[in-house]
């Protein structure tokens, strides 16, 4: 039985927890602008919404700039100290070259010979 | 209404001259940095990349990013900020997402194009054909708009004397004599560096104008926050100006950013980004995985440090110049009127080295297609290295040439053309490379079907929308409000539609095609021997057996 790369499960699993961040954010970002920042049927808006907080509409500020600098955090943290180091491997650009010229030789594709 | 002043002293100029000299000099810098075999090293830079160059080079940044994003903020407010929001997390996904395999794959292969890695990940010469024919004709279209875009900041800043100078020696009369001169100093110099320099004379540029257009915000934004009197009375300047929608969402003046283009937008900036062919080369082309993880924290600090800014600064511009006539100018005539003519000269050089390093990467993939893809596979597999190069320069020289000859007359509605080639390149590209990393049951078909199906509705949807408009007065009511938009079917932009059509072709057109080679799956997705070959090499010598059954003592990875 075949014993999968470290590096492509190392990656798998990476890629699952990013998709995850980004699911994440944007389900947040997207439904708080809706509910809190959005002037739609029903809910017009007035600058009395507004309600600033450094100066930035209270629904940006929450719903865009605390949700940039979590997700920075986080990055910080998941690509600092949990992504693995993983090897990727020799570089096989020479012995593809090589392949594709070998292949010519004998009148065909490396590829098409499978 | 103010407008944007000529520039009143060669500061400008002098700004744009020195960035090109520099430019110039990095790409004699990048010759000399180079060694080893010419594809490799021109088309790759020796897969050498470290963190700060990866991290400023693939992240989404272009001319547009320095003038048309200001503008939208300067027209449509706070809403803006969602817009660009997805930018919290492009740099895990655009990095993260793909990054580790594609290096790892594009090594075990021996790939040294896309084309090349998704024709030796799948087996398929026919995927590695229609791949090169899909990016050469995308990226070709893509061009035309960012040398007019050179021209155009070029222009702006020659004296009168020397476009006066050059009309006189063109046999005829020319309806813009300035665009003309532009366009010739601006392709003359980025074919120069880019044919002489290759990979990492586009690469260091690209790191020079990402650093210069920091330092640029960094030194506008106090200025802006202290001229405007605070972001309160900026939003204040704004409503005034235009409705009560510039602090609120979907946008001041029409509906520019309706919540479902706001999802979209999160697919576009931090999903699509990773499906772009620059993109992906320069993920095939970091050191090691190390630098990956340092990349994504650069870019994750540069973004920080970027982008919000840009919205405050924006934002504040309201207050310091009411009612631009055109908000795409806002960006120039902000820095203008704050900064001193050298700074200013500075900042405003920063867009135009975007725009360079934007066609340098474009030049080079598209030259690597033609040079790897057709004439060593198809046409002159035997050539030697020396013919290769020669064939290198040339490609880089002579797409560039006809790109630049194409942009003497260019088309209107530039922006369109450059958000329909991502969005299609993003279609066309992502999903298949997806499945070569992630999927074992891929299959060529499956890729096949995923790229053709992606990048079939987008072109559709971009049809539709433009027949639509121009047979039955299609208006969508929704977006940036461009003279053509794409029909945006229940209120998703395209590259929604494209990504999740370009899923479902790749995975039905992989489950009803005949399952992959498992020798080949088994040398890219198992434990291998540090010898192992690749599976070209394989194919050509099926007496190296099968790799995955006998794993060495000594494997690939710790």
């Amino acid at each position: 039985m075949p014993i999968p790369d470290p590096t492509y499960r190392n990656a798998r699993r990476e890629a699952i927890v990013i998709l995850c961040a980004w699911l994440a954010s944007t389900l947040y970002c997207c439904a708080y602008a809706y509910l809190f920042g959005y002037d739609r049927a029903g809910r017009p808006l007035g600058v009395g919404d507004i309600r600033p907080v450094l100066g930035i509409p209270s629904w940006v500020f929450w719903g865009v700039m605390v949700p940039w600098l979590a997700c920075s955090a986080f990055t910080v943290w998941f690509a600092g100290f949990r992504m693995a180091d993983d090897d990727l491997g020799a570089d096989l650009a020479a012995e593809l070259d090589r392949d594709i010229r070998e292949a010519a030789e004998h009148g065909g594709d490396a590829d098409a010979r499978a | 209404m103010p407008e944007l002043d000529a520039p009143s002293t060669g500061a400008p100029l002098v700004a744009l001259v020195l960035f090109t000299l520099v430019s110039l000099g990095l790409g004699f810098v990048a010759r000399w940095a180079e060694r080893g075999a010419f594809l490799r090293r021109y088309f790759l830079g020796n897969r050498s990349l470290g963190p700060l160059s990866v991290a400023l080079t693939a992240a989404v940044m272009s001319g547009g990013t320095f003038l048309g994003f200001p503008g939208f903020v300067y027209a449509f407010g706070w809403v803006v900020a969602l817009w660009i929001a997805s930018y919290m997390v492009a740099p895990l996904t655009v990095f993260g997402l793909l990054g580790k395999r594609i290096g790892q794959l594009s090594r075990r292969t021996g790939a040294i194009t896309l084309p090349d890695l998704l024709r030796e990940r799948f087996g398929s010469p026919a995927l590695g054909v229609v791949t090169s024919l899909l990016i050469i004709t995308f990226l070709s279209v893509n061009l035309i708009p960012q040398f007019k875009g050179g021209a155009i900041i070029l222009k702006t800043s020659l004296p009168d004397s020397w476009i006066g100078g050059f009309s006189g020696i063109l046999p005829g009369p020319v309806e813009d004599p300035g665009y003309l001169l532009g366009l010739l100093i601006f392709a003359t110099t980025v074919i120069a560096y880019t044919a002489y320099g290759g990979f990492l004379a586009a690469v260091w540029t690209d790191v020079f104008q990402s650093l210069v257009m920091a330092v640029g915000v960094m030194i506008l934004l106090p200025l802006a926050l202290i001229a405007c009197g605070g972001l309160g009375a900026a939003t204040e300047a704004g409503i005034a100006q235009t409705d009560v929608n510039y602090a609120f969402g979907p946008g001041a003046g029409r509906a520019f950013h309706p919540i479902g283009l706001a999802v979209s937008f999160f697919f576009m900036w931090a999903i699509t980004g990773i499906g772009q062919p620059s993109t992906l080369v320069r993920l095939m082309a970091f050191k090691d995985s190390k630098t990956l993880r340092y990349a994504i924290l650069w870019v994750t600090l540069y973004n920080l440090l970027i982008y919000v800014p840009l919205i405050l600064i924006f934002i504040a511009a309201r207050g310091i110049l009411p009612e631009l006539e055109r908000p795409d100018e806002a960006m120039p005539a902000l820095v203008q009127k704050l900064t001193n003519p050298y700074v200013s000269g500075l900042i405003m050089a920063a867009p135009y080295g975007a725009v360079m390093s934007t066609i340098s990467g474009f030049l080079l993939v598209i030259s690597s297609g033609l040079v790897r893809d057709v004439y060593q596979r198809l046409l002159r597999p035997t050539a030697p290295e020396r013919e290769i190069a020669l064939v290198g320069y040339g490609a880089t020289v002579g797409v560039g040439i006809l790109a630049a000859l194409v942009a003497t007359r260019p088309p209107d509605f530039l922006q369109l053309v450059i958000v329909f080639a991502s969005a299609g390149m993003a279609a066309a590209f992502l999903i298949p490379a997806a499945m070569a990393c992630f999927w074992r049951r891929a299959t060529g078909a499956g890729a096949m079907a995923a790229m053709v199906a992606g990048a079939l509705t987008v072109i559709g949807l971009y049809a539709a929308g433009i027949i639509g408009r121009n047979l039955f007065d299609y208006d969508p009511r929704i977006g940036a409000g461009s003279a053509i938009a794409p029909l945006y079917l229940l209120g998703l932009d395209p590259c929604v539609w494209g990504l999740g059509v370009s899923l479902l072709a790749g995975v039905l057109g992989s489950l009803l095609s005949a399952e992959p080679d498992p020798d080949r799956v088994s040398l890219l997705f198992d434990l291998q021997p540090r010898d192992a070959p690749a599976p070209a090499t394989l194919e050509l010598h099926p007496e190296l057996g099968h790799p995955s059954a006998s794993p060495s003592p000594d494997p690939a990875s710790p």
